[in-house]
């Protein structure tokens, strides 16, 4: 049928500043929550800067718990807290609230993985010098891990978009939730294509302008940051754990913990 | 004098990795270095070095044992007190240990802001350093733009920014090629004459030692073996630990011999045996 190329231009506009918002707004929420979490992991666990067995156990326990929980449940367990806070469960900003929950502790591994892979010998220099724990996580932990932070950071906001277009389902607002009722209700299938297609490049952009910037702060990449990394060239958006590497020079050998290497 | 450090009875075990004896890393150290002195301490492959040198700043703590700092029990002092103490230890490490996301000037003041300099006079200070190392060029470079000689003058400057009374050297120029060595080296000479601190090397390089330290100890699986005088100890090793670790092979067949020597005790076997049997 021709008439299913007529897509509402103003409408997808509407779609696209819907699902950016949700995505920022949530992204931005779950880092408050979730970067101290991630730092606390961290910090208290066996190889931590300060230990804590019990600390530790227990937080990640619940993140784990949380994190296991699926999107679709989580969405639908969480209605009466997003009813709470913000009136409704429909709209962008109400979607904002179950995407912050089950993000935050997935921000929260993702900040641990971050900091866990900061030079162990570097850690044991500023001990040397008589940092504080909180000196080190301040000058040390997190300074050093600024450019895996930042991919982190992109994943996150990447793994948060598709949460928000599945929220769709639920009437959540932005491309998901067009795609679903014009494509899945109504059979309008152009528009869920041009609204997938549109997801689509945002993750794209997304992964490409997070990777650009990782390298282009980290100085431990000898190699002055390039253009290497196209922008379809930097994929891989929903790969979890193992895109975090993305664009990260590899650690040598010789930077691993001296006494294990000794 | 009082020593500036005294190591008493020092002894370090680590847990058993499974079922079985803990490891005893360092047994019942005694030593006692002067204020001013530069102190080898060579050892070979897991005799205890690291461990030694991290007991004496309480990165690991003595299973048993005094370490006595400017008169100081270090076991005594609260972890606020210890983390002030260490600003008067400085360390530096094989690998050097440089922010990786700090330039050199950046990585100097580090230890400036830990004790709470002001930004202005922590990179008056950090410049004035990288003078002393000879790196004014390099103040903008990156850890990663530098290489190892010029990453281990940088994290000497690190290391002596805030005045400490001591510098614990953990095999700092076993990355280095000799030359390089050779010109750290001089480098940690010069800074203990200039400043008057306090150096202990460790190493398991017997040049490092020839060229550097006034006195030395000898430590074998976590004993101090023989200790005294470097021209001393090098013109009659009286240990067997001491023989294997500092007496030069003077010609090729002598190297031989020590490699050989070395090969055959890794493979609990003595040279002598083998060559009896091989003689047969
Ligand atoms: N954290 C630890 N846990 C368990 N055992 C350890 C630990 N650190 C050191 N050891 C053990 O203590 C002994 C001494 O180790 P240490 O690292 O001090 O030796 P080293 O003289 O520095 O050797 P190298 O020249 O190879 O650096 C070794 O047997 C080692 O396995
Ligand atoms: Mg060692």
């Amino acid at each position: 049928m021709l008439s299913s190329f007529s897509v509402d231009g103003g409408m997808l506009l509407a779609g696209i500043g819907q699902t950016l918002y949700m995505t920022l707004a949530s992204a931005l929420l779950a880092y408050l929550i979730g970067l101290p979490l991630g730092v606390l992991l961290a910090v208290t666990a066996p190889e931590g800067i300060r230990p804590l067995r019990m600390l530790n156990t227990v937080l990640g326990f619940v993140v784990n718990v949380l994190r296991s929980v699926p999107f679709l449940i989580l969405l639908i367990l969480v209605i009466p807290l997003t009813r709470a806070i913000m009136g409704t469960s429909l709209g962008p900003s109400a979607t904002v609230v179950p995407l912050t929950v089950a993000a935050a502790p997935f921000v929260a591994r993702l900040v641990e993985a971050s900091l866990a892979e900061v030079d162990q010998g570097v850690v044991e220099a500023a001990w040397s010098m008589g940092a504080s724990p909180f000196k080190i996580i301040m000058k040390v932990l997190l300074p050093e891990a600024r450019s895996s932070l930042l991919l982190g950071a992109t994943i996150a906001a990447i793994t948060i978009l598709g949460y928000s277009a599945m929220s769709g389902i639920v009437g959540g607002g932005g491309l998901g939730d067009i795609a679903i009722r014009y494509g899945y209700y109504r059979y309008e299938t152009s528009v869920m294509f041009v609204s997938v297609a549109l997801l689509v490049v945002i993750v794209m952009v997304l992964q490409a302008l997070g990777n650009r910037w990782a390298r282009s702060i980290d100085k431990k990449a000898s190699a002055p940051s390039g253009m290497a990394f196209g922008l379809f060239g930097s994929g891989m958006p929903l790969g979890g754990r193992k895109a975090e590497k993305i664009g990260q020079s590899a650690v040598p050998a010789e930077n691993k913990d001296e006494d294990a290497a000794t | 004098m009082p020593p500036i450090l005294a190591i008493e009875k020092l002894s370090k075990s680590f847990p058993a990795v499974r079922a079985g004896d803990d490891v005893r890393a360092l047994s019942d150290i005694d030593l006692f270095i002067e204020e001013g002195e530069i102190f080898g301490i060579i050892g070979k492959s897991g005799a205890g070095k690291s461990t030694l040198v991290r007991c004496i700043n309480f990165l690991e703590r003595p299973t048993s044992g005094e370490i006595v700092f400017n008169g100081v029990c270090l076991s005594s002092l609260s972890k606020a007190e210890l983390y002030h103490t260490r600003q008067s230890m400085g360390m530096i490490f094989q690998q050097f240990n440089l922010l990786a996301q700090r330039n050199a000037l950046r990585n100097i003041c580090f230890p400036l802001e830990v004790a709470g300099w002001d930004r202005q006079k922590a990179r008056q200070r950090a410049s004035e350093l990288l003078e002393l190392v000879g790196m004014s060029d390099k103040a903008g470079a990156y850890p990663a733009q530098l290489s190892g000689g010029q990453r281990q003058r940088v994290a000497i400057a690190r290391a002596i920014a805030a005045n400490p009374r001591i510098l614990l050297c953990d095999e700092a120029t076993s990355a280095l090629d000799p030359e390089t060595t050779h010109s750290i080296l001089a480098l940690l000479k010069d800074i203990n004459a200039r400043y008057g601190i306090t150096i202990i090397v460790i190493t398991h390089e017997m040049p490092v030692i020839e060229q550097i330290a006034t006195r030395l100890a000898v430590l074998d699986e976590g004993r101090i073996v023989e200790a005294g005088r470097t021209s001393e100890v090098f013109a009659a090793p009286q240990s067997e630990a001491a023989r294997r670790m500092l007496v030069r092979p003077q010609h090729e067949d002598g190297l031989i011999a020590a490699a050989a020597r070395r090969y055959f005790e890794s493979q609990g076997m003595a040279l002598e045996e083998v060559i009896r049997d091989y003689a047969q």
